[in-house]
């Protein structure tokens, strides 16, 4: 008897998931299948998706970037200070805002390839780093009352749907094409997946990483525009804890944890999973602190998974 | 410098800390040839190789590329000049296909500013090159990760010609085959001879390097030996010169009972 080969059907996995907690959550409350609970979830998380795209390049080219919170701190209270306490223009803020989050990877990957240290420890630092340099410039206050343009990013619409959520979609779209259409993609596929052998193939892979925690930057930072946006305040504890969230709907949507592995789509469907199962969860009334425990427990078992398929190829190759 | 060779390495030094791995080495390749590099652990011969195909910096001595001076700092140099080596851990990407691990490094591009993958070329080319080489191989899409070894030689030697290579380096390539397996490489690295490549294979298996080898060079304790014509030594005298070196090599040979040195 032949055998049905299911393993095409493994990359749907996650997609499989979210279908699953949807069902189950339309069970548990009337109010979540309706539009505007949907859309609710929709446009809280697009910076959260953006957040993860700009991870995933750093996880996939087989490094991590833990400091993603704080650069959004430190990008959101400079961004802010600009527009509410210097009274410069919009654009002026936003650019600025850009920039500073772009040179804060540029900062990371510079680190991380220049004194070789684990990712993890160098980013640890460097988060702190950040932490410390949005405290001492907000004075710990808060600021709102932005101008009515920069809230445009999350009032205005184009193509008929919310600004932050086209924004969101032409991001995730651009980097799906990025890692399967171009010369780039290939070698942070390449990178993540055997650095040594990305080296002797002829790959600066020095070069490669720095602009992996760029890119990163500049993405954690137009992330935080949205954020700051939507809360149309900020201070300097605005950002941090993201970067959990960013990195556990990463692993979920099969962003490998080793690096050399992930796909854009599925990594959108880890960041919706775990908004569902908040969302579900607040709604059956389990409320924020069960919703802590939840998402590590997720975390931890993503991460088992991941190391888990990793060993099951080693075994099969080997036998 | 001759024309005979492709290749010619002098006086090459190379250091690591206390350790002198290589001594004043001296090593000439003839064009088309097959050369065995042979030693015991330890005795430098992946070393040198990796110096040549630009993984180390030699701390003295001069590369001559076909005739021409030539300054190898880094893998891409020697890409450039048409050195390949296809190292024992066989430098493959297990996440990717077939194609994309010929090709990664120096992808089939298109568009503005080459950013583009041409997958077509890509893919197209690498199924010739799967046909040429008449490998086992039924895909260029094929995972690598699902390979056996034998199958994953062969994409690292796809590799190393599909870009008309020159020099092939092969650092010991039938060490984790099995017999049929091994056969089966053995007879594409004639084939990659017959193409016209000179190859270095790096090996502890003596018999391979007498089975295709045209000559083997010997090195002890990160000194050259001697390099002897395959068709006038014995098993016996290549281990022998491997065991004692040059100077000594003339006592009465080791008993050896034969079936992989190292």
């Amino acid at each position: 008897m032949s055998k049905i080969d299911l393993s095409g059907l493994q990359k749907y996995t996650i997609m499989f998931v979210l279908l699953a907690l949807m069902v189950l959550f339309s069970f548990t409350s009337p109010y979540f299948l309706t539009v505007r609970n949907i859309t609710n979830i929709i446009t809280q998380n697009t910076y959260f998706i953006i957040v993860a795209v700009g991870l995933s390049f750093v996880m996939i080219g087989g490094g991590i970037d833990l400091s993603v919170g704080y650069q959004m701190s430190l990008v959101g209270v400079v961004t802010a200070m600009m527009m509410v306490v210097y009274h410069q223009p919009v654009w002026l803020a936003v650019g600025v805002g850009l920039l500073l989050g772009t040179t804060l990877g540029l900062i990371n990957g510079i680190i991380v390839t220049s004194i070789r240290i684990f990712p993890l420890i160098a980013t640890l630092a460097t988060s702190v780093i950040f932490q410390g340099i949005s405290y001492l410039i907000s004075q710990a206050q808060t600021y709102r009352l932005y101008p009515q343009e920069f809230l445009f990013l999350v009032k205005g619409s184009v193509l008929g749907m919310p600004f932050d959520v086209f924004l969101t979609l032409l991001i995730v779209i651009l980097a799906s094409f990025i890692y399967s259409e171009t010369v780039f993609g290939l070698r942070v596929m390449a990178l993540g997946g055997n650095e040594e052998a990305a080296r002797l193939a002829g790959i600066n892979t020095r070069r490669l990483k720095i602009s992996l925690y760029t890119i990163c930057g500049f993405l954690v930072a137009v992330a935080t525009m949205i954020m700051i946006a939507k809360a149309d305040t900020t201070n300097s504890s605005f950002g941090p804890g993201t970067e959990f969230i960013a990195l556990t709907a990463a692993i979920v949507g099969g962003v490998s944890f080793m690096g050399g592995e992930g796909s854009v789509p599925a990594l959108v469907a880890g960041v919706f999973v775990l908004a569902v199962l908040g969302n579900g969860m607040q709604l059956a009334g389990w409320g924020t602190y069960a919703q802590y425990i939840v998402r590590g427990v997720i975390l931890l078992a993503a991460v088992a998974f991941d190391e888990y398929q990793k060993n099951l190829r080693l075994i099969k190759r080997k036998s | 410098m001759t024309a005979e060779y492709i290749v010619e390495m002098k006086g090459i030094c190379k250091r690591f800390g206390g350790i002198q791995a290589l001594k004043n080495v001296d090593l000439e390749l003839r064009r088309g040839e097959i050369m065995g590099i042979v030693g015991d652990n330890g005795a430098g011969k992946s070393t040198l190789m990796k110096i040549l195909s630009g993984a180390y910096l030699a701390d003295e001595g001069e590369i001559y590329v076909e005739g021409r001076r030539v300054h190898i700092r880094n893998p891409e140099d020697a890409s450039r000049l048409g050195i390949v080596m296809i190292y024992q851990d066989l430098a493959l990407f297990n996440n990717l296909d077939v194609a994309k691990n010929i090709f990664i490094g120096r992808e089939f591009s298109k568009g503005p500013l080459g950013l583009l993958l041409d997958k077509k070329r890509m893919y197209r080319r690498a199924e010739e090159l799967i046909q040429e080489l008449r490998v086992d191989i039924r895909s260029p899409k094929f995972g690598v990760s699902q390979m056996s070894g034998g199958q994953r030689q062969m994409v690292a030697c796809a590799r190393a010609i599909a870009f008309q290579s020159k020099i092939l380096i092969m650092d010991e390539p039938t060490a984790a085959l099995g017999v049929t397996e091994a056969g089966k490489l053995l007879s594409l690295i004639r084939s990659l001879r017959d193409r016209g490549l000179s190859i270095l294979l790096i090996t502890q298996r003596i018999p391979d390097v007498l089975a295709i080898a045209d000559r083997v060079f010997v090195l002890k304790g990160g000194q050259r030996q001697d390099v002897l014509e395959v068709s006038k030594v014995t098993l016996d005298d290549v281990v022998t010169m491997i065991v004692k070196g040059k100077d000594r090599a003339g006592e009465k040979a080791p008993v050896v009972e034969y079936q992989s040195f190292g």
